[in-house]
């Protein structure tokens, strides 16, 4: 069991090379999970109710292009993940502010709030439908309810973890309340509104998805709950594919950057 | 008058003078919210289909519980006995889900944590896995399944299996190297180490993925229960809804909150901080 | 001589390509030595000189080609317990307490409870650490903790100890404890000790032969001897020998010369 390869380094292999890349390593997963896929595709009874090829999930979405359909439901779903989340991480910011700056408040309402994170969008939903039917008004809501706590916690530990000593320092060249807020507490809190935001617009993406299905509205989530509906299992995979490569490029290209990039230039709290 | 101001310094002796004001402070809005809610059933801004009035929610327990023979039966699951075979039916889910998927997903998280190779390739997948989020797969889960419990389990393996394994395999890799060292040097088998050293190392990190699968894993069940199940406090609060019977929904509401905020405070946090505690355990996966 | 040979080390070179050049690195050069039972051999050497790389080979964590490396007349393959080492940081396990870290050895070798524990005793009560036996180690000092270390290393009874600097993480004045210390426990239980650091001091103190390493890649340059028996070093007397200043000071000019050698070219 305890025994170690002896092989010799200088001599590294091609083989090695080639398992070593992280971009070819990445295409080899791409091609084995495609060719498994087919495989299965292939072998089953009904293929087409249960695991439609690669190639056919594919050319359905020729047919949702044509009719134009395909174009709409992706920007129906990213339209309201912009604006709920944007109304979200907007009401969240200062209402974890006034939380952050006053101890009273926030002792007050943190159990009020963990409550009301704990009960997830997901559950009000039936709620929402009761008050405001299966429109777009509920799918909005239960966005905006969802991406509200992420951020609003996250400027809340934001400002409290901004170190006392920034502040004496504010304080002993005479800064008055409202510059320490604005000189010293508020750019502190800056990474946490960046982390607090990535955390936001991922939760309101679930919610996005779950609404849509739910509220029947057009867009992405609606598309795979209707493909169930309509027997057309190719439709939900190519709906599938969409939500996670849409998610994989808004996650490691605009949001991650834009963290790192926030946290690099305001991180003045030190872990 | 003492002998109030003796109890009272008698209680604040007992639990702190910072936990009573943090208690009394934030029962404030929990208190006001419902006194707004009952005076909304006397003077009738919303109408009791929109908020219904408390007298109903609490009464939806009885009256969903009417046909239940007694706590025996509730436990065998008659027929009857509707509120508590909702309840046991999204709890049983949970177990059973936690049962299989959490030893699978800490077993490949420790696999792909040791081996570069493994989580090559595994690694992605977990990526594009979390990425289309467990709601998105119950569409497809109801064409492999049907509409019924096998799909709401699905759902929910799938979500825990993939956050367990991501938060296993970075709690392995931040496993210091010089304490699989020591255990090797000293006659330690492979399996040492990954029962002796791994394991214990990658814990808390673990715990994290279990608190965290347990939060989007409950939701991602509710989800199922409501779109694709024929059971569960999800399918009823749906369908309660479907019937207007708010103060059905509003119960659900609140019993799926209770449950979850009660293994998550009363569980997973102690938990949590038990092994942080007790172990010193400093080093954060990334 | 070679019968009662602990270690025998031949011919021994080892490369390794660079993380990031990918370049290869000759660490060191043909390294021929020899350890006999209850000898207690330091290592000195300026800071890269591969000092640390040879006692992973003879540890087996890490594989080598050029050379042979046998311990009790058998190659080395990989890490056993026939070699314990104590690190330089701590790889004691913060989930086990005191007791259950020094008695690891020897549950992993599978002896019986009862023996086991009387075992550990025996090295708490060695080491100083009694009263502590079901601490963790997060509530120990540094140098309680290479204390578990050490015990640890002893109470596994392996046929030669390997010490990778293991009290240069401590503050100054515990390691002189330490060090007295380490030497009343090799008086007490007749070691093997192969001490890698880059005190020379500690080498000189320690070692009954100290040999020196040329800087990269690492060769034996010289071997001293330090002939004052173990009863007679202690801090307070060590400082007045003639025995230990000379060995020190020649000990010193020559890592010296090392190491302005490595600034001049």
């Amino acid at each position: 069991m305890t025994t170690v390869d002896v092989a010799p380094h200088r001599r590294k292999s091609l083989r090695k090379t080639i398992t070593d890349s992280r971009a070819i390593q990445l295409v080899i997963l791409l091609i084995g999970v495609l060719v498994l896929w087919a495989i299965i595709s292939a072998t089953i009874d009904r293929p087409d109710r249960y695991l439609p090829s690669p190639l056919t999930t594919l050319f359905s979405s020729v047919d949702l292009l044509e009719k134009g359909v395909l174009i709409s439901f992706y920007t129906d779903t990213l339209t309201r993940l912009v604006i709920g989340s944007a109304v979200g991480i907007a009401l969240g910011i200062p209402f974890g502010l006034l939380l952050g700056l006053n101890r009273n408040i926030a002792d007050m309402f943190y159990p009020l709030m963990n409550f009301f994170q704990s009960v997830s969008g997901i559950a009000i939903f039936p709620v929402i439908v009761i008050w405001f039917g299966n429109s777009n008004t509920t799918v909005m809501i239960v966005i905006l309810y969802t991406s509200f706590f992420p951020i609003a916690f996250n400027v809340l530990s934001g400002v409290r973890s901004v170190p006392m000593r920034y502040i004496s320092a504010a304080r002993t060249l005479g800064a008055s309340r409202f510059q320490i807020i604005k000189d010293v507490l508020l750019p502190g809190a800056m990474p946490s509104v960046a982390i607090g935001s990535r955390l936001s617009i991922g939760f309101a993406w679930r919610a996005v998805i779950a609404g849509e299905m739910l509220a029947g509205q057009a867009g992405l989530g609606n598309m795979i709950f209707a493909g169930q509906e309509l027997d057309n299992t190719a439709q939900i995979l190519l709906g599938m594919m969409l939500i996670g490569l849409t998610w994989i490029m808004l996650d490691h290209y605009l949001l991650r950057p834009l963290e790192s990039d926030t946290i690099e230039r305001w991180g003045l709290v030190q872990k | 008058m003492t002998a109030i101001n003796e109890f009272s310094v008698a209680i604040q002796r007992r639990f702190g003078r910072q936990k009573i004001r943090k208690f009394v402070l934030g029962s404030i809005p929990f208190i006001l919210l419902i006194v707004l809610w009952h005076m909304n059933s006397i003077f009738l801004v919303f109408e009791p289909v929109e908020i219904p009035p408390i007298a109903d929610v609490w009464g939806a327990i009885f009256w969903l519980q009417s046909d239940c023979p007694g706590v025996f039966a509730a436990i065998e699951g008659h027929n009857g006995c509707q509120l508590t075979n909702h309840v046991s039916s999204s709890v049983g889910r949970v177990i059973l889900a936690m049962v299989v998927g959490v030893p699978l997903g800490i077993g490949f998280g420790i696999l792909a944590g040791m081996n570069r190779v493994i989580s090559a390739y595994l690694e992605p997948i977990g990526v594009f896995m979390n990425s289309v989020s467990g709601i998105a797969w119950i569409p497809l889960a109801i064409v492999w399944f049907g509409v019924g419990w096998e799909t709401t389990l699905f759902i929910m393996l799938n979500t825990i299996f993939w956050l367990l394994f991501f938060n296993t395999m970075m709690g392995v890799r931040a496993v210091p190297k010089v304490l699989v060292q020591g255990v090797q040097t000293m006659g330690g088998s492979k399996l040492d180490v990954i029962l002796q050293v791994y394991l214990p190392g990658s814990m808390t990190s673990i715990i994290t993925g279990l608190r965290m699968s347990m939060g989007f894993g409950w939701r991602a069940l509710i989800a199922a229960e409501m779109i694709g199940g024929d059971s569960g406090l999800g399918f009823m609060i749906f369908v309660s809804a479907q019937e207007f019977k708010t103060e059905e929904v509003f119960l659900g509401v609140i019993l799926i909150s209770i449950i979850f905020l009660a293994t998550d405070r009363w569980l997973l946090v102690p938990l949590e901080k038990w092994t942080i505690e007790r172990w010193g355990l400093v080093w954060k996966p990334t | 001589m070679t019968g009662d040979a602990k270690l025998i080390v031949q011919g021994l070179s080892h490369h390794y390509p660079d993380e990031y050049t990918g370049e290869s690195v000759h660490a060191l050069q043909d390294i021929n030595l020899q350890i006999h039972d209850n000898e207690f051999v330091t290592i000195v050497g300026p800071s890269g000189c591969g000092k640390t790389t040879f006692l992973n080979i003879i540890a087996g964590l890490l594989p080598y080609r050029e050379g042979r490396a046998m311990v009790d007349g058998v190659e080395i393959k990989g890490p056993g317990p026939d070699r314990g080492v104590v690190f330089q940081e701590h790889a004691i396990l913060p989930w086990r307490t005191v007791n259950r870290n020094i008695g690891h050895g020897l549950e992993l070798r599978k002896v019986p409870k009862a023996e086991r524990e009387k075992r550990v005793q025996e090295y708490i009560d060695l080491v100083g650490l009694s009263g502590f036996e079901e601490r963790y180690p997060h509530e120990l000092s540094g140098g309680m903790k290479q204390r578990v270390a050490v015990a640890r290393t002893l109470c596994a009874d392996p046929v030669i100890m390997l010490m990778d600097e293991p009290f240069a993480a401590v503050d100054a004045q515990t390691r002189i404890t330490l060090q007295d210390e380490l030497n009343r426990v090799v008086m007490a239980t007749r070691r093997t000790i192969l001490f890698i650091t880059h005190s020379v001091e500690e080498a000189a103190f320690l070692g009954d032969r100290c040999i020196v390493f040329s800087r990269r890649p690492g060769q034996i340059k010289t071997e001293i001897k330090i002939d004052i028996p173990r009863e007679e070093r202690l801090w307070k007397d060590m400082v007045n020998n003639p025995k230990f200043t000379d060995a020190r000071d020649e000990i010193l000019s020559l890592v010296r010369s090392e190491v302005t050698n490595d600034d001049n070219s």
